[in-house]
């Protein structure tokens, strides 16, 4: 190199580094991530930025949670499924609804309601989710309330009076392309994904600033390694008992042609970031289509484990769970951080329960698999990961590639549904355990070979979905997890899929929602302490906060999103496609379409 | 020949259905020639077949049921009582958007197929055919 070039070189970086400090003071962080350091808050989907569900409030406690009663109710206006919960801040709640995603602020002194806003969306935005009109919820950060509308919207008020700053289309509804997942706020930015995977969608996130809605990275799931934002030397996976470099077009030539182009691992889950790291991690959904004879190979990067520097979105480790998936095993579930044991060393873990029925701890630092074990023991798609090559080894009588399209393959546990959805689970900072609402359901599963029409669905396959077999003769599980061993503490079967996020708090008490409607409080040995009948089947997360000293607990129900669908695919089991004993039927029993929340509290002494 | 006794039973039954609920003749006139031919309930011919991969195809499932008797999108075994031929055409084709119906013009297996799928949900509305899988006669 020549005196001069160094010279040039040199007076490059200092403008860069003069950029870079301007950059910094410019982005301020957000207040998000303090709020939710105030447990009377509960500022974040998930309640902080780890995914835990889990609040130091413990006014109500495993001894009272008896006495809890509904202090107050609110219709949303809307039916159909109402999945994610409210935010509250101070003496501000902040709820949503499904499509058409209504916005509410309401005052939690006497319940009156601020300001309400809707935007206007193209309605045609409603059957390309079908049947699946969800959201997942709102965020907050600097006095700004954000939504991630259905058509790929995603929107910023103003906390305070509900005025939109900016908007920012995401995704184009005309190639199938929707969005249900909440908006993540991580220091400077806000994340957000894209739903689609049953239309060719080709899935990534989008890392936004927080002031203006500009877009400040793109990372795709599938395609090149510049728009995966990988580094073919440094972003590692498992490889062979180790960490290794993923190597250059990880992701190309694990599919045939271009087919990566519509080749989903779409992001509609829970994300969750770790500051210390600076790291942000979420998974990917399906490759595109469920045919699986359609697209040979691993299809990577879909049903995957991202973990990406927030600033640059540049992936540090990634983890495929179900290559080459057989079975719409998304990968999209939540993304836990937590300190733990593993097999007795103390780790910086991420725990990720599965749709396929694995329950994975990870080393999120280094991105090394610590455990994958089954956390329902009806699994039998697979006998187990191989700990060395990272891999599930799958039985081939369950393999609907090797039986191939047109052939019924019968019996595969769990369903299309997994072992867990997008319901997620809490885990309790008290007793370091991992309280997972699960479903208990398997399937027949009957791929046929299908084309793409951009727009139109891009499914490929029959399924018929039925409570286990041998099993309880219920569709569902409350589960105790210890992901330091991979191991169930206790189990609570339940007579339906458990759809609703999972609380649990210093209180000793741990809060489930249930598909017949019921509101659960339960110990710590899952024993139920109370229940109460909301006006709907939930499929909402609970949550907690405290307002004039008071501790609260609420909760949406409204049946619907793919609890309610996949329970009426149901009505057809084995091959007999009449029998009319599947668990929709028994559904209706109990429930109809609704769109509260219920809020509950101890009496006034 | 088992093929058109079971066709003929089931728009006798058909027809049975329409003459008392004092439906309008042209619907009944439109059963009576029965746009599919279906042998022991899941053998059809090749065009109602047809009708059938594109009713799977599609992921018509998704709302209207394995069975098409109705989940979020409504009953196609009571709907197709109810529609003449070309209304279906149009709610397939055009779409009830406010209701959650997509407009099927921009699938070319839709156009190229929407007489094969008729049939075939007549068939099913008719109870002539099975839910599920189907095969050709014949074969």
């Amino acid at each position: 190199m020549s005196f001069q070039s160094r010279l040039t070189c040199l007076a490059g970086c200092m403008t860069a580094c003069l950029a870079l400090v301007a950059g910094a003071a410019f982005a301020a962080d957000s207040d998000t991530a303090k709020l939710t350091k105030d447990p009377k808050n509960w500022a974040m989907q998930a309640g902080d930025l780890n995914n835990h569900r889990y609040s130091e409030l413990k006014q109500i406690t495993s001894k009272n949670a008896k006495n809890l009663t509904v202090a107050w109710t609110f219709s949303t206006g809307v039916l159909r499924g109402h999945e994610g919960g409210p935010l509250v801040i101070g003496d501000t709640m902040y709820l949503h609804s499904p499509f058409p995603n209504k916005v509410f602020a309401i005052a939690l002194e006497d319940q009156s309601i601020r300001w309400k806003y809707e935007p206007k969306q193209d309605p045609t935005v409603i059957p390309v989710m079908c049947c699946d009109t969800v959201n997942r919820g709102l965020a907050y950060a600097n006095g700004k309330i954000f939504l991630q509308q259905a058509d790929t919207t995603l929107v910023a008020l103003d906390a305070k009076t509900g005025n939109e700053l900016w908007k920012v289309k995401v995704g184009d509804p005309k190639l199938g392309e929707t969005t249900t997942n909440t908006p993540h706020i991580f220091k400077d930015k806000i994340l957000t994904g894209i739903s689609g995977g049953e239309f060719g969608v080709r899935g990534r996130i989008t890392a936004h600033d927080i002031n203006t809605g500009k877009v400040l990275w793109k990372a795709y799931s599938t395609g090149p390694d510049n728009e995966l934002i990988v580094d073919p030397n440094k972003t590692m996976t498992w490889t062979d008992g180790k960490m290794a470099p993923i190597g250059a077009n990880s992701s190309l030539k694990t599919w045939q042609g271009d087919q990566w182009k519509l080749g989903g691992g779409t992001t509609w889950g829970w994300y969750s970031y770790d500051p210390e790291l600076n790291t942000v991690y979420y998974g990917t959904g399906n490759p595109s289509t469920w045919n699986p004879r359609q697209r040979p190979g691993d299809n990577k990067w879909s049903m995957t484990i991202f973990a990406r520097d927030l600033d640059t979105g540049m992936a540090k480790w990634v983890y495929q769970m179900t290559p080459h998936d057989e079975w719409d095993y998304d990968g999209v579930n939540e993304m836990i951080l937590a300190d733990i044991k593993v097999k007795g060393k103390p780790r910086k873990a991420l725990v990720h329960f599965d749709r396929n029925g694995f329950a994975y701890t990870m080393d999120r630092v280094s991105g090394e698999l610590l455990v994958a074990e089954k956390y329902d023991p009806v699994v039998n798609w697979a006998t187990h990961i191989d700990m060395k090559s990272g891999r599930p080894q799958v039985v081939a009588k369950y393999s609907t590639d090797k039986n191939g399209p047109d052939v019924n393959t019968k019996g595969v546990c769990p369903s299309a549904l997994g072992t867990k959805d997008q319901q997620p689970a809490s885990y309790s900072r008290k007793t370091g355990l991992f309280y997972v609402p699960t479903n208990h359901v398997c399937m027949d599963y009957e791929p046929f070979q299908i084309e793409y029409t951009a727009g139109q669905p891009y499914v490929g396959s029959t399924l018929s979905m039925y409570a286990a077999p041998n099993s309880h003769g219920g569709m569902g599980n409350f589960i105790a997890w210890d992901a330091g061993t991979g191991k169930m503490v206790w189990s609570k079967p339940e007579r339906f899929s458990v759809w609703s996020g999972a609380l649990s708090t210093a209180g000793d008490v741990v809060f489930y929602g249930t598909l017949e409607g019921y509101l659960k409080a339960v110990d710590l040995n899952g024993k139920e302490l109370w229940k109460f009948k909301t006006p709907s089947g939930i499929i909402g997360n609970v949550t907690t906060w405290e307002y004039k000293g008071k501790q609260y607990v609420g909760v949406l129900s409204g049946i619907g999103g793919w609890a309610g669908i996949g329970l009426a695919a149901g009505l057809t089991k084995g091959n007999e496609g009449l029998g009319a004993v599947g668990g929709y039927k028994d559904l209706a029993k109990y429930t109809e379409l609704g769109g509260v929340l219920t809020v509950f509290a101890l009496p006034d002494r | 020949m088992c093929t058109r006794i079971k066709a003929t039973l089931a728009v006798a039954a058909g027809s049975l259905f329409l003459a008392m609920s004092g439906l309008s003749p042209a619907l009944a006139q439109a059963a009576a020639a029965a746009p599919y031919q279906v042998s022991d309930g899941n053998k059809v011919d090749p065009h109602t077949l047809s009708g059938w991969r594109t009713w799977r195809a599609l992921a018509c499932e998704r709302c209207h049921g394995a069975a098409q008797e109705g989940m979020v999108g409504p009953s196609l075994v009571n709907s197709l009582k109810v529609l003449s031929k070309d209304q279906f055409k149009d709610t397939v084709l055009k779409g009830r958007i406010d209701k959650g119906m997509p407009n099927f013009d921009g699938s070319k297996m839709v156009v190229d197929n929407i007489d094969n799928l008729y049939a075939y949900l007549k068939g099913r509305s008719d109870g002539a055919i099975q839910p599920g899988r189907l095969q050709e006669i014949g074969k």
